[in-house]
């Protein structure tokens, strides 16, 4: 298995995070803490262009020179391992870097911009970064320190039924990067299991998006909403209390947007949506409001979760 | 078949536009495409939709430019499913986006960009990534309880201890300005706009 780092991190910051999930943000800290993992944030770090890049409205070069820059901060911070905490951001940033490495006229067109444009601070060299060995999602680094995981669980969640939600830009884009599956993807399955949870493993459309679509939920939200009801039909057939996930778009589409499908579907969907560094929070004993964020969410978190057990030592 | 291929016609040009654009990242993929469907039978666009990825390959392989034009292709949810299972190392997806902004540059495409235009605006001059407003209504509507969340965002933050602030700072968003006008960003965006007002 690849390298995975636990150390000279630069936790890249996610628009969607910030906004509509602060708490992963939160979460994500509170766990890396507990976990031995040295990291940093930058408020120098700028989005990655994600939701405007897959609306059509960044093309490849803008999002690419963007990067430039990022990667930069987190070179200049000597800080080269950039986790990130949405799928999107990881896709995205993954994919400048291995661009700039390979494909040198879009290298030397980005720096030339950069040098008659007083920015030559920002120009990239071939392999500053590499895509494998420096551009991470979260995940990845839990599952690096997959053994200190047990030692810091305080509370036992294992009556719960609990499934997963591997988001496609984790999984499907740089597919030779994904840990633990991509047509059967388990990473976040192999995490539960070390918090001392069983999940459901495979179910129907386990693998299928959570039906965002990017422009698809606003021009198109037909289109987007019964795609979404493909999955959320499947976690209902399994009667599922706790989805777990790793992007906060897909966090969005099922949380905020469950009630609305519920109504569509004329069936009542009932589980609860949490980020699967929310979820390890829960269990290593993370306050509700303080770590967790659990005003942001639309389904209540309580409403499935309403008296935590410790574990027997 | 009604009409007769020549030897000097070049259907391939289409598709070595596609092969050379900074965002494909296939090599020639795209050439490779045997037409098995297997895009088609994994997609959920296809699965709710007109959309047809297979086709889409097909089309781009007879060189048919009018594809650019086709309604359909807007339908694709970039889950990249059509990328993850390619025997052949092909990968709609990209094409799919390739062929948007092959749109966009000839103008084809404006009008499907007039409601993310919020995207370019929070970035250009506050670099950050926002959801754009015109969609606050709709969400509002469909999502109980979002706008108040939203008016309290700064007091669930505070409680959760984050920081460093969501605003940039002036001289990160004018480095981000002036990267996303040297790239032709800027005047896209204000061609779009033209349009849109015409």
């Amino acid at each position: 298995m690849k390298n995975i780092p636990d150390k000279d991190l630069l936790l890249f910051r996610s628009c969607l995070v910030s906004v509509e999930y602060p708490g992963v943000e939160a979460s994500t800290k509170f766990v890396f803490d507990k976990l031995g993992i040295d990291y940093a944030i930058s408020d120098k770090q700028t989005c990655c262009t994600g939701l405007g890049h897959y609306s059509d409205v960044f093309n490849q070069i803008d999002t690419t020179a963007i990067g430039a820059r990022n990667f930069k901060v987190a070179r200049e911070l000597n800080r080269p391992n950039l986790v990130m905490m949405c799928a999107t951001c990881y896709a995205i940033n993954k994919k400048s870097v291995k661009l700039l490495n390979k494909k040198d006229d879009l290298r030397e067109h980005i720096n030339k911009l950069f040098d008659e444009n007083g920015l030559s601070h920002l120009k990239y060299e071939k392999d500053d970064l590499k895509p494998t060995e420096n551009i991470f999602h979260v995940v990845d680094i839990l599952y690096g320190k997959k053994d200190k995981i047990k030692e810091n669980i305080k509370y036992d969640l294992s009556d719960y039924t609990i499934a997963t939600h591997h988001g496609c830009h984790y999984c499907k884009v740089h597919y030779e990067d994904t840990i633990g599956g991509v047509r059967d993807p388990n990473i976040m399955d192999e995490l539960i299991e070390e918090c001392g949870c069983k999940t459901i493993g495979w179910y129907d459309h386990k693998r299928a998006t959570c039906g965002t679509g990017f422009r698809q939920r606003y021009s198109n939200p037909d289109l987007s909403f019964t795609a979404t009801a493909d999955k959320m039909n499947a976690i209902a057939d399994e009667d599922v209390d706790i989805l777990v996930h790793l992007c906060p778009n897909c966090h969005i589409q099922f949380d905020r947007y469950q009630h609305l499908i519920s109504e569509r579907e004329g069936r009542n969907f009932r589980a609860i949506h949490l980020n699967i560094t929310q979820f390890m929070a829960l269990a290593m004993g993370g306050d509700f409001d303080k770590v967790i964020g659990a005003k942001a969410h639309t389904v209540p978190i309580d409403s499935v979760i309403k008296e935590l057990k410790e574990v027997e030592k | 078949m009604t009409s007769q291929q020549k030897i000097t016609d070049s259907p391939i040009d289409f598709a070595e536009d596609i092969i050379e654009d900074v965002k494909n990242s296939k090599d020639d993929g795209v050439l490779k495409c045997v037409q098995c469907g297997m895009c088609t039978s994994t997609c959920p666009a296809a699965r709710h939709s007109d959309y047809n990825p297979r086709d889409i390959i097909e089309r781009v392989l007879d060189g048919d430019v009018t594809i650019m034009e086709d309604e359909n292709i807007w339908n694709c949810f970039y889950c990249y499913t059509c990328h993850s299972v390619c025997p052949v190392g092909n990968s709609v997806c990209e094409v799919n986006q390739i062929l948007k902004q092959f749109a966009i540059t000839n103008g084809i495409g404006y009008d499907k960009l007039y409601e993310y235009m919020g995207f370019a605006d929070s970035y250009f001059t506050a670099a950050i990534g926002a959801i754009p407003e015109i969609f606050f209504e709709d969400i509002d509507r469909d999502v109980p309880g979002w706008w108040d969340f939203r008016q309290n965002l700064d007091e669930i933050r505070d409680e959760l201890e984050l920081d460093p602030p969501l605003m940039p700072s002036k001289e990160v968003i004018n480095e981000v300005s002036k990267i996303l006008t040297i790239t032709g960003f800027k005047d896209k965006i204000d061609k779009i706009r033209e349009s849109q007002e015409e």
